[in-house]
């Protein structure tokens, strides 16, 4: 999966601390002059009012009188008064300056259309939306979602002939080692190794070489293509994010059925035997591997798991939900943020309300308006004071009330950032002899079950 | 002389095991059931009280417990004035307020009177013997906690949930096998957990990596999920009926009627699930030696039948949610384990009270 800007958002959040009109407002506390009760009046007041008849005392004209105190306040009095007017005669100028830059200006993103190649992501984005989300083919979605970025240049026909002929090649090998064609659990075993061993059919001459793991910029960072299943079948090694999917592909192909699960920067395959137990495959190294595993990472937070957006296998509704997602992904490293991203991102919500993935692609949108919108209007959102500037433009209020919520709705989620080098530890870590122990002890488990379909 | 007062002491002593007050047990139910349907106002503090008063026989030393409870929200309201915290998100003033209940529970904290003397306010204590309660059903009180400044995995969170209440901010129970922790959530680091018997703030992994939680058991809300304050007042039911059943003669009825109730407000509580099995199980136990047999014999009648499926039923759906029975002697190894594999398990991001002195 992809790094959030995470950081980078919660640097705005920090910055609207004292944003008055937040999403859970706090309005500043006026002091409301009570009405005098009876009981405030204390009956010795009565003696301190000046006596009418007092005689003056000359020395007053060196020493101020009660009649220069009440000038003096006057003055005071109106000084302050003045002040008064003129803080309203700012804040009705600012006001008239808003509403002026209001009717002029749309403080939404612009659009990127006119930019060439984004007309190829409108044209993908269509015939995603038109795939049905309960059956689609992952191998037609994944081609267009790739064929996007690179514009149109790739061939179906050549992609989908490498999807068949490795289909063929399963089937055989499948045949040549006596797996039964029918069950489940001998069709992802022949994917696994696929994925993991060095597979031969010595009667076609044919082999093929275990996937390796590309270590070098693998969320894509650089190079956008680093996450695609053509690169991964163009030079033999992928991510966390190409080898799940080719493998769900090749699935597709020989009528396995098997799932994608997510967990924090990553993703990986689930499938069941024919008596409902579940096995997780960790393709990044060829490993079976337990839940225990994955809940080390120590980003799994609880409430994800209530929430299901982690360790579950993906429904075809939420699957489709990811890829869009994957889709949006592409176009924001390619183009950057626009009003396109926040349709795509829309309907990847429509389909998986909870996906963490397409609620942070949603919140870095909005983000991005947010602080797009506020620089318009020279507000410097890095300015805690500058940013109170914006209380006189409702929609910019607005749209930082919907990033707010957005934040709120993510931290339900259970969601939390993974650092880069977290998530590498955690992938070292299944190197560690525990983790090699309980990979051989299930293979065991594996191959007595699969002894039992070859009988 | 001597000898007889010994042997008053002795009578009412074993009085006060033997039979419950049956009277406080029902009054204390109604008022727990209000709470829940909303006829009363809500108070964990009163709801705990009064399930501990019950089982004290309406010996609880109440000018004692609030005293103390007025105390500690002092404090808790003293420091948060006197000490800063480092945290700049919009929730500021609720986060000082968990901070300083931390500091409350778990710092030595210096605090001067007005005649300028210096006292020292010591943190509570783990109190390693008996964490079950099986010698002394009090050591689970928070009222014990208050007068010996020692308490377990049941009344530290239970104080501090209390003390929250008191000065306005809201404090989440959350379960583990065993084992009841505080959550909170702040606009910084979302939800995150506070461990008060080791005084630390684990990273939910802590617990997933036990080993004694089951992935289901979390999904399902069995585990490690933010209870809200009608949950907790559930919790105290299921505390009500487990303090009745430690009296030597109880009503099976009034135990199942307070574990339904606490069910029908948290659906998914395990504990009050294995009370309602335990109590069937006893049941059949209570026929079966009306009729002069036992429990070979369950199959025989239909009244015991039908119970013993019930009872199957009710297990299959314990399993399904995910419950798996932690031994109590790994229980305390776990525990510990996060005091030994600190480093691994703490959140370091949760900001608190720097010590000033």
């Amino acid at each position: 999966m992809r790094t959030s800007k995470l950081l980078n958002l919660t640097l705005i959040i920090g910055l609207t601390v004292q944003l008055t009109f937040g999403q859970a407002p706090q309005i500043p506390t006026i002091q409301i002059p009570t009405v005098p009760q009876p009981t405030h009046f204390t009956p010795q007041s009565i003696f301190d009012l000046p006596k009418p008849h007092s005689p003056t005392n000359p020395m007053d004209i060196f020493q101020g009188t009660d009649e220069q105190e009440r000038i003096r306040r006057q003055n005071e009095q109106l000084i302050r008064e003045a002040e008064k007017y003129e803080h309203q005669r700012l804040e009705t100028q600012k006001q008239l300056y808003a509403d002026l830059k209001m009717e002029r200006t749309n403080f939404g993103l612009p659009s990127k259309n006119h930019i060439a190649g984004t007309e190829y992501y409108r044209k993908a984005f269509d015939k995603l939306s038109g795939m049905n989300p309960d059956d689609f083919s992952v191998k037609e979605a994944t081609f267009i979602i790739e064929n996007a970025f690179y514009e149109e240049q790739k061939s179906y026909e050549e992609f989908d002939k490498i999807v068949k002929q490795t289909g063929n090649f399963l089937r055989k090998k499948m045949d040549e080692l006596g797996y039964d064609p029918n069950s489940n659990l001998p069709k992802n075993l022949i994917l696994f190794q696929f994925f993991s061993d060095t597979l031969e059919l010595k009667k076609e001459n044919l082999k093929h070489l275990p996937f390796k793991y590309d270590f070098d910029d693998y969320w894509g960072k650089e190079d956008w293509t680093k996450m695609f299943v053509h690169k991964l079948l163009q030079t033999g090694s992928g991510q966390c994010n190409s080898l799940p999917r080719l493998y769900l592909i090749l699935a597709e192909e020989i009528g396995a059925e098997a799932f994608l699960a997510l967990s924090p920067n990553h993703s990986y395959i689930k499938f069941r035997d024919d008596d409902d137990n579940w096995y997780n495959l960790e393709l990044t190294n060829g490993m079976f591997t337990l839940d225990s595993f994955v809940l080390q990472s120590g980003y799994i937070k609880s409430e994800a798991l209530q929430n299901g957006i982690y360790m579950q296998p993906l429904s075809s509704k939420q699957l489709l939900s990811q890829l869009i997602t994957d889709f949006a992904s592409g176009y924001t490293h390619k183009f950057g943020y626009s009003p396109f991203v926040k349709k795509v991102a829309d309907k990847a919500l429509e389909l998986d309300p909870k996906s963490a993935n397409a609620n942070m692609v949603n919140s870095n949108f909005l983000t991005i308006q947010f602080e797009n919108a506020v620089k318009q209007i020279g507000v410097n959102p890095r300015d805690n004071k500058d940013l109170q500037n914006i209380r006189f433009y409702p929609p910019i209020v607005e749209m930082l009330n919907q990033t707010n919520a957005q934040y709120h709705k993510i931290d339900d989620l259970g969601y939390e950032y993974m650092p880069a080098t977290a998530y590498q530890k955690w992938l070292d870590d299944l190197m560690e002899a525990k983790q090699q122990q309980d990979n051989e002890n299930i293979k065991r488990q594996f191959n007595i079950k699969l002894n039992q379909f070859k009988d | 002389m001597k000898k007889i007062l010994c042997l008053l002491l002795f009578i009412s002593f074993s009085a006060f095991a033997q039979i419950p007050n049956q009277n406080l047990y029902d009054e204390a139910f109604e008022k727990l059931s209000d709470m829940l349907d909303g006829k009363r106002k809500l108070s964990f503090k009163e709801a705990v009280f009064t399930v501990e008063n019950a089982y004290l026989q309406g010996m609880l030393d109440t000018v004692f417990v609030n005293r103390q409870i007025n105390f500690l929200k002092n404090l808790s309201v003293q420091i948060q004035q006197n000490r800063i915290l480092e945290y700049n998100e919009r929730d500021k003033e609720t986060v000082s307020k968990y901070a300083s209940l931390f500091v409350v529970m778990k710092d030595t904290t210096k605090i001067i009177d007005q005649n300028e003397k210096v006292f020292l306010h010591l943190p509570f204590e783990y109190d390693f013997e008996d964490v079950f309660g099986h010698y002394e059903w009090e050591n689970m009180f928070v009222s014990k906690l208050l007068a010996t400044r020692k308490g377990n995995c049941h009344s530290l969170p239970y104080l501090y949930k209390i003390l929250a209440e008191e000065i306005g901010v809201t404090a989440h129970l959350a379960l583990a096998p065993s084992h009841t922790y505080i959550k909170h959530r702040s606009e910084k680091d979302g939800w995150y957990n506070t461990e008060l018997t080791s005084g630390i703030f684990p990273i939910d992994a802590w617990l997933m990596a036990s080993g004694y939680i089951h992935i289901d058991a979390i999904r399902n809300g069995v585990y490690m999920k933010a209870l809200t304050d009608k949950e907790s007042i559930a919790l105290c039911l299921v505390d009500l009926a487990l303090s009745y059943q430690k009296h030597e003669f109880y009503d099976l009825d009034f135990v199942i009627k307070c574990a339904d109730k606490a069910l029908e407000y948290f659906p998914n509580y395990i504990s009050a699930m294995m009370l309602i099995t335990e109590a069937k199980g006893k049941q059949i136990e209570n026929i079966l030696f009306g009729k002069g047999t036992d429990f070979s014999k369950v199959n025989q009648y239909p009244e015991t039948r039908k119970i013993l499926e019930e009872v199957r039923q009710d297990l299959v759906k314990i399993h399904e949610l995910g419950y798996r029975q932690m031994p109590e002697e790994m229980y305390l190894d776990w525990l510990v384990s996060l005091y030994y594999e600190r480093d691994k398990y703490q959140n370091k991001k949760i900001n608190t009270f720097t010590k000033t002195d």
